[in-house]
């Protein structure tokens, strides 16, 4: 006896459901759920561009209005990628551009974009929206300038920290005199300099603008003009955050800050002269999100406009806030929830600036709402981790990065295990997890024993044998995304845990002890996975199959192999494996 | 029947609208309750009819005499022009407070009735209790069939006519489907409809992916351009040159293919980039009963929870979507044990290399963990 109403009804109960998880319940549930749901899907995130095809997408899902894909794995972020290694995003483009004419918004994280795409975007989508790039590359301003001539309705322009090859200022000038939608604006990754005028005469029309992201060839006496044209911002980037000490700039800046009344969050100050930090003094109370991690200001500077910022969620910062500043954030700022800490030397032999563990322990004492840390630090002890891990557990994401691998506590100079452990252990609803240190098997028994929650883990650098890699693999049952590097992890705890490699979305592992041979039985016995090996040394079968691999990742799909790999990433040919085995 | 546009209203007297649900009761309702219903309104004010019993407007068949006391109730709270935000609130929670089974009848006939705000209470909270459930869980709260097929829910690859690995696919499964056939006639096999493990030997696994290789010899119906790879300098030509660089792949491009039945030695470079496979003549429909049977290879041993169909996995249902606790779990459960058992064919042979990474390795690796 099912309940029946009509489609439209449905549809209108699904409207309601905000979560992905929740969508994908839903269809699951019988089929005409199925069928209703499919046709009002609106949303669609792909967490890994090659684990599904364009068309696969489009003929489940006709009526798409917003999408999200991601491309390359995280560790692309440090370099360990090699350039040419895929995530382009041109046939997705290409396959909606034909399917769905009404699509608002393209959200991009690590893929490679072209100016062709971008060009075909601004075309193809007469109520475009929405683009986001973030971490992305392969385009330049001209794509922009598509982008800004076509997009009638282009609210968000966000190009995140993507890599654009920067040809001209001009394309800013493309935005049409009758554009006035936008809502969001963020060019802070851009190198050269933009016309100012036309930046200004695009923000005056901007009634919506809320975001403005700047970039750091603007120059700081031009701030003021802007701000007063834009002074309902919620959010705002600087450029660079220098200029000859003179009182009237001081003046103008203070005051055209003290007129936005609803900024909320600020980011920018490259270059930054402490002197006119005090222009920002003003909107400090309402402040609940600082970037600072490209100001160079030390203390007292820095404390003391941080602990202005009572009302401070999220604040990203360089070491030079060092442990006192960190103090003073836990006295002052009681509403913290993201700490991000950045090494501002990292490669220095030796600290430049006095930041311990101990000003972790102080923030995760004084803020209560602390969940989500990243934090880099020369130094750390069991004592320390154990004290934070009490503090807040409550925490969500923890990601230490010890500069120095392998570095043990430097009071017991033993392993880091206990200390990781009693995070794992009293953090129940830990989602993020990154390690450093020295560390043995034993911090992942506690892992795979305790991490329940964990989605995403990332190590280097630790471990004594493939019984660490088994502990997570085991254990971890909601592990969606691991990336290993420099482990001694090898062919037995991936083979025997091959099965739970099809419940996550990826794994990495780079110079670890993984076989070719491996590869290949891991291909051969569970074809819904890609295993590609990513070797940069020539065909792997030159070598002993027993040979590692440089490096490895492996992801589900239901699209199959992916036809677009460089010459250095190699597939397994199974029927030659057979042979060859 | 049409008794003037409008229905008469005497000063003195309270005007009442006769209403008539689908199982035959008539009743009568205050006008100004019954007409806040659009539908209601409506029918007054174009057919003039519900102003005496003869002439009691036809209510939905949705709305029964249950239900539309619950909807007057509503109305006769709501019309009241004076109340607060507030107010409106705290009766709407509480009217909300019901059993699944009225809570989707009211749904339905306040759509029926055309009466948006409770339309919209009703739905929201219908939602927040599917929030959060496991299809089961929603299964049963709603009383609704578990009628998708074991396939259905693991992604149909149906009419993929253009996606060259599914011919590949489709091409593997007529082979299978007609040996099949032939298999029938010789044995006598006991299949359960759905839901088996896959009990099939690695060996079986193999042979079934290598399929035949005698089609494929030698025929490259190969469209495969030689593809300029995406570098750095293409970015600086003109973007009009990037037709080349780019991947328009969809309709012209071969995967990778695990065929390569004649190719000498794997993974050469060259044949890397784009091995083709030559694109069979057969159907390109992927029938996924036709699935089934493939699947249905070996006799079932032990019925199992979960039923793993390779090529279409549990998760690629919603592979896209990012999470798939529910069936993360169940393949989970199942999984592990046979595949230590499948993978102890291999292993045997292979001796693990263990090799320390040393530790002498004095890399920086803060460009290692994290950043920005």
């Amino acid at each position: 006896m099912a309940y029946s109403f009509p489609e439209e009804v449905l549809e209108h109960v699904f409207s309601f459901l905000s979560s992905d998880e929740d969508r994908n319940s839903v269809s699951l549930v019988c089929k005409s759920w199925y069928e209703i749901e499919r046709w009002c899907r609106r949303r669609i995130f792909v967490g890994n561009c090659y684990a599904v095809s364009p068309s696969i997408m489009i003929r489940r899902f006709p009526e798409v209005r917003s999408v999200e894909f991601k491309g390359k794995p995280h560790f692309a972020d440090f370099n360990l990628v090699p350039e040419g290694w895929g995530a382009y995003v041109h046939p997705w483009i290409v396959a909606m551009s034909r399917s769905y004419p009404w699509l608002e918004e393209i959200r991009l994280k690590r893929m490679v974009i072209t100016d062709e795409s971008l060009e075909l975007i601004s075309k193809s989508f007469k109520n475009f929206k929405v683009l986001v790039l973030s971490s992305c590359d392969g385009f330049t301003t001209d794509g922009l300038a598509s982008i800004a001539a076509n997009c009638r309705n282009i609210r968000e322009l966000d190009l995140g920290e993507s890599e654009v090859e920067d040809l001209s200022g001009h394309w800013l000038s493309h935005f049409p005199d009758s554009c006035t939608s936008l809502v969001s604006l963020n060019i802070a990754c851009l190198a050269s300099e933009i016309s100012f005028l036309a930046l200004e005469r695009l923000v005056s029309r901007s009634p919506n603008l809320r975001t403005l992201r700047i970039n750091r060839a603007l120059p700081l006496e031009k701030l003021p003009n802007l701000l007063r044209r834009a002074s309902q911002l919620f959010e705002f980037g600087t450029g660079a955050y220098s200029a000859e000490v003179r009182s009237d700039v001081f003046s103008n800046l203070t005051e055209a800050f003290s007129c936005c009344k609803q900024l909320k969050g600020l980011s920018g100050f490259w270059d930054i002269v402490p002197a006119y930090l005090p222009a920002i003094y003003p909107v400090c109370s309402r402040l609940t999100s600082l970037n600072l991690s490209y100001a160079t200001c030390q203390n007292p500077d820095l404390g003391k406009l941080i602990s202005q910022c009572h009302n401070l969620q999220r604040l990203w910062v360089l070491d030079y806030i060092e442990d006192t500043g960190l103090e003073e954030l836990a006295a002052n700022c009681k509403d913290l929830q993201e700490l991000r800490v950045f090494p501002s030397d990292p490669f220095a032999p030796e600290p430049n600036a006095t930041l311990t563990e101990q000003g972790l322990v102080a923030v995760s004492d004084g803020c209560p709402k602390l969940q989500s840390v990243l934090y880099f630090c020369r130094q750390m002890t069991n004592a320390a981790l154990v004290t934070i891990a009490r503090n807040r557990p409550n925490m969500i994401r923890f990601r230490l990065c010890i500069i120095e691998p392998r570095c043990p506590d430097y009071l017991t100079l033993g392993p880091l295990d206990a200390g990781f452990g009693a995070i794992v252990e009293n953090c129940k609803e830990l989602r993020r997890l990154s390690l450093s240190g020295l560390l043995t098997d034993r911090v992942f028994e506690y892992i795979g024993t305790h991490a329940k929650k964990l989605e995403m883990l990332s190590i280097a650098f630790a471990g004594d044998s493939d019984l660490g890699l088994h502990h997570v693999l085991s254990g971890c049952e909601s592990l969606r995304k691991l990336e290993i590097r420099d482990c001694p992890f090898g062919d037995k705890a991936l083979l025997a845990n091959a099965a739970k490699l099809e419940t996550m979305r990826s794994l990495w592992m780079s110079s670890c002890s993984v076989s070719f041979g491996a590869c290949k039985l891991l291909a051969q016995k569970i074809p819904r996975l890609n295993v590609e090996v990513i070797d940069e040394r020539g065909p792997p079968d030159t070598r002993p199959e027993s040979c590692p691999v440089e490096k490895l990742y492996i992801y589900r799909s239901v699209a199959g192999p992916r036809f677009d790999k460089p010459g250095f990433v190699w597939t397994m040919d199974e029927e030659a494996a057979v042979r060859l085995s | 029947m049409l008794e003037g546009r409008m229905a008469v209203v005497k000063p003195e007297m309270k005007s009442y609208i006769w209403l008539q649900t689908a199982d035959g009761s008539i009743q009568q309702v205050e006008e100004e309750v019954a007409m806040f219903c659009p539908m209601i309104c409506r029918e007054v004010l174009q057919t003039g009819t519900g102003s005496s019993k003869n002439c009691a407007i036809s209510l939905p068949q949705r709305v029964n005499a249950a239900i539309l006391g619950l909807i007057l109730d509503y109305c006769r709270f709501h019309q009241v022009p004076g109340r607060s935000n507030k107010e409106r609130k705290t009766f709407d929670e509480k009217f909300i407070r019901l059993d699944t089974k009225k809570l989707c009848e009211l749904t339905s006939a306040a759509d029926s009735l055309q009466l948006r705000p409770l339309v919209d209470l009703t739905s929201r909270a219908l939602a927040r209790m599917i929030e959060g459930k496991t299809p089961e869980e929603i299964r049963e709260t709603f009383h609704l069939p578990d009628d998708l097929t074991e396939e259905e829910k693991l992604e149909p690859l149906r009419n993929m006519t253009d996606d060259p690995r599914i011919r590949l696919l489709n091409r593997l499964y007529a082979r299978k489907r007609k040996e099949l056939k032939e298999r029938e006639k010789l044995k006598n096999v006991e299949v359960e409809e759905e839901q088996h493990v896959d009990e099939r030997s690695v060996d079986d696994l193999l042979s079934f992916i290598n399929g035949e290789d005698e089609d494929s010899k030698g025929v490259r119906t190969t469209k495969s351009k030689k593809k300029n790879r995406r570098r750095k300098e293409q970015a600086r030509n003109s973007s009009t040159n990037n037709e080349t660089g780019n991947h328009n792949q969809e309709s012209s491009f071969p995967a990778s293919s695990c065929l390569n039945g004649d190719v000498p030695s794997p993974s050469k470079p060259s044949d890397l980039q784009d091995p083709a496979f030559d694109e069979g003549d057969i159907d390109d429909e992927l029938d996924p009963v036709m699935k089934e049977e493939i699947d249905r290879d070996h006799p079932v041993i032990s019925p199992s929870p979960v039923a793993i169909k390779p090529f279409m996995p549990a998760w690629a249902a919603v592979a896209f979507l990012g999470e798939v606790e529910d069936f993360a779990r169940r393949l989970n459960s199942v999984w592990p044990e046979r595949m230590q058992e499948i993978l102890s064919f291999g292993q045997e042979r292979r001796p693990v290399p263990v090799s320390v990474n040393g530790n002498d390795s004095l890399k920086r690796y803060t460009a290692g963990l994290d950043g920005r």
